[in-house]
């Protein structure tokens, strides 16, 4: 199989080698071995505890690995917390903000903890409707915002920080699909901006639309690797099952 | 920089909030009234410590013009109240009273001060009973609980602001999302917490400190800087005490509700239950004997010694034999007789009075003991030994007292015994009460141990803390 590495001609962004997690007796993450080059867009699919967002919290540090490495720019999570995180940016499913506070505020602040301090207003408004919020809303309280509202602070928040990688979790799941068509847009402007971009997803048709390349997994293993180039969706729908049936 | 940003979102977020803007208000409110409940305090006690002094010279003087007038052939006012006789210039009609001035930040915390007598009629009856009774007469409501003043905010209130502010430190940002989202950050839980906290302090306790800074400013306090600095150093220990607890308790990755209720908890077994309990148990250990009886056998001493005065007199001259050559008529007038017989009714007093000090020194020992048990009990200590209003300075306003007591007895009895006629010119030479003050590094010397403590639990708790906020990441 043809790497990202070899692919895009660069250092993998986001490594993973032999990477496990156990949470007791109970095995999350068998040895996954995965590379993100710059301008990949890596889906992950699965099923509920498949592994995809222990990866995902693995390679953000919240959870410590029990086998293996998760590498950023090539510099281990577990040692290197501080330096790793100021090169990614994190969307969780449902994106939580401060609610008593507008878009804007919410985009300073957590620009400012990514090391973006010195942004202006201006510039973190620009982001925020270049992120897709309408210019009317970023003043207003989160408390008013809808979950695709939400959303777009968080990719904001990303575009902001300006990392080199982005760790996406299930973050479509609940969009309508004009919200999630935007969505895939912006994963796509960044993609083309050398982002490496790796989504947990059970969104087949997002994963396929959106991926470089997509990774099944099953009880904690990566099972297969595709090009999102060389299958069609409905081919993709195919080998999903025939991997989960299995 | 993660300070920095985490101070100012923590401004917006409680700009934002209008019910905790309420509380803090609120909570400035209580502040004022307190520091204006201590100012009254402390006005009272500044009057009516003027008015004894200004008693002093009054009386002197009207003895003085008496003594004159008499000696230029006039006639005592009263035939029973003849200043010339020594058992009139150093009784009740000529008495000299000491006053202990109002401790220098005591609109801060009255403390004892309502409590025990801060001026002190000296006569040559005053005997241990005198020291056992408060001349005011006050609310004993207020007594039992204490005044409303700075010292019982920071005691009892600071803790529970401190509390609602910080229970959910932690455990909000989980529970409405926002920590996974801040944790991606390259920053760590124990910086975003401890600039959280920090900035909830820097509001409590720069509140509290600025209401004692102008309380002080307000009453001229800055007179003891060392005092003002004690203060100050209790409030910040204290405060941190309450906050480091909050964060350690946030760090068992507990729901906001469950925090909560363990924090009120501690602070109603720390602040309400154990000083309570400290205080019933010295009650009961170690239980003051009644006043009653004290009352009783000071009139039984009256009356058994007005029967027996010639013997009492006989056998105080055997006690004090510097007394007995040429000082005592050898037909002993009244004056003599009715020392005798004073000096026999303050020994009967003096044993019943040192069995109730030796209780009351025990149940001191007792509570000073086991205050390390409650922080509480060590920021009020320290509080007030601060302010200039707790049992030390009493303690060593007392002994003084005593002194001049026996300093005055000294000077009246000789002329008791002999019978001699006073006139205005020994006036000059009666003794005057001059108070040493403490010290300024005894408050400071006795706060030591306390404040250690109290920072040591700081330290012990924070590092708790610091260690399981080491332990937060993202996904808890």
């Amino acid at each position: 199989m043809q790497t990202a590495e070899s692919r895009a001609g660069h250092t993998p962004l986001l490594e993973a080698r032999g990477l496990s997690k156990d949470y007791g007796d109970t095995r999350a993450l068998d040895s996954l071995d995965l590379t993100i080059a710059p301008g990949e867009v890596y889906c992950l699919l699965g099923p509920n505890g498949a592994g995809k967002t222990t990866t995902i919290n693995l390679f953000l540090g919240f959870v410590a690995p029990s086998g293996g490495q998760a590498l950023v720019s090539g510099l281990d999570v577990a040692t290197h917390d501080r330096e790793t995180k100021q090169r990614l940016a994190y969307i969780p499913e449902q994106v939580m903000l401060y609610r008593n506070l507008s878009g804007l505020e919410n985009l300073e602040y957590f620009a400012a903890l990514g090391g973006r301090g010195s942004v202006g207003r201006e510039r973190l408004t620009e982001i925020l409707v270049e992120a897709g919020l309408e210019r009317d809303s970023v003043d207003r309280r989160v408390s008013e915002y809808s979950k695709g509202m939400r959303q777009k602070v968080g990719i904001a928040i990303a575009i902001a920080k300006e990392a080199d990688a982005l760790l996406l979790d299930e973050p479509t799941s609940g969009l309508d699909p004009k919200a999630s068509n935007e969505f895939s847009a912006l994963v796509e402007r960044l993609r083309k901006r050398d982002v490496a971009v790796l989504m947990a997803t059970h969104d087949l048709f997002r994963a396929k639309d959106t991926g470089t390349r997509v990774g099944i997994m099953r009880y904690g293993r990566l099972v297969t690797e595709l090009s999102t180039d060389e299958i069609g969706h409905a081919d993709l729908e195919r080998i999903y099952l025939e991997h989960m049936h299995d | 920089m993660t300070a920095r940003t985490v101070l100012r979102n923590e401004w917006r977020l409680l700009m934002a909030d209008r019910a905790l803007r309420i509380v803090l208000g609120l909570f400035a409110a209580l502040l004022v009234y307190a520091l204006a409940n201590g100012v009254v305090w402390l006005r009272f006690q500044e009057r009516t410590v003027e008015a004894v002094e200004s008693g002093n010279g009054e009386r002197t003087s009207a003895l003085q013009q008496e003594l004159d007038a008499i000696a230029n052939g006039g006639q005592p006012s009263s035939p029973f109240a003849d200043p010339r006789s020594p058992l009139v210039l150093g009784g009740p009609s000529g008495s000299h009273t000491a006053a202990l001035e109002p401790g220098s930040l005591t609109a801060l915390a009255v403390g004892q001060s309502d409590l025990l007598p801060y001026y002190y009629d000296v006569n040559i009856y005053t005997n241990e009973s005198s020291f056992q009774q408060n001349g005011e007469v006050e609310n004993p409501l207020n007594l039992m609980v204490g005044r409303f003043d700075l010292a019982f905010v920071v005691v009892y209130l600071l803790p529970l602001l401190v509390l609602a502010l910080s229970f959910n430190v932690l455990s909000e940002e989980r529970e409405q999302g926002t920590l996974a989202l801040t944790l991606s950050q390259p920053v760590s839980a124990r910086s975003v917490v401890a600039a959280k906290l920090a900035f909830r302090a820097f509001l409590v306790v720069g509140m509290v400190l600025a209401m004692s800074l102008l309380g002080v400013l307000a009453t001229g306090g800055f007179d003891s800087p060392g005092r003002v600095l004690l203060w100050c150093a209790a409030v910040v220990t204290y405060s941190l005490f309450w906050f480091v607890l909050a964060a350690w308790v946030n760090t068992l990755r507990r729901s906001s509700a469950w925090n909560a209720t363990v924090l009120v908890g501690a602070w109603l077994v720390l602040v309400v239950v154990l000083p309570a309990a400290i205080n019933i148990a010295a009650g009961l250990l170690h239980p003051l004997p009644s006043r009653v009886e004290m009352i009783t056998a000071q009139r039984d001493a009256s009356n058994d010694a007005v029967n027996r005065r010639s013997e009492l007199l006989a056998r105080y001259l055997e006690d004090h034999p510097e007394m007995a050559e040429g000082v005592v008529a050898d037909e002993p007038g009244l004056g003599a007789l009715a020392w005798a017989a004073t000096d026999a009714v303050n020994r009967r007093l003096e044993e019943v009075t040192s069995e109730h000090d030796a209780r009351r020194a025990d149940q001191i020992v007792l509570v000073r003991r086991y205050r390390f048990l409650s922080p509480a009990l060590l920021a009020q200590d320290v509080l007030i030994d601060a302010a200039g209003t707790g049992d030390a300075r009493f303690a060593h306003f007392q002994s003084q007292v005593r002194a001049f007591a026996e300093q005055w007895r000294e000077f009246f009895v000789p002329a008791i015994l002999a019978d001699e006629q006073m006139t205005a010119s020994v006036l000059p030479n009666v003794p005057k009460f001059r108070l040493a003050d403490e010290e300024p590094g005894d408050a400071t010397r006795r706060a030591a141990v306390p404040l250690t403590v109290l920072g040591g639990l700081v330290l012990l708790v924070g590092m708790g803390a610091g260690v399981g906020l080491g332990r937060v990441r993202g996904a808890d």
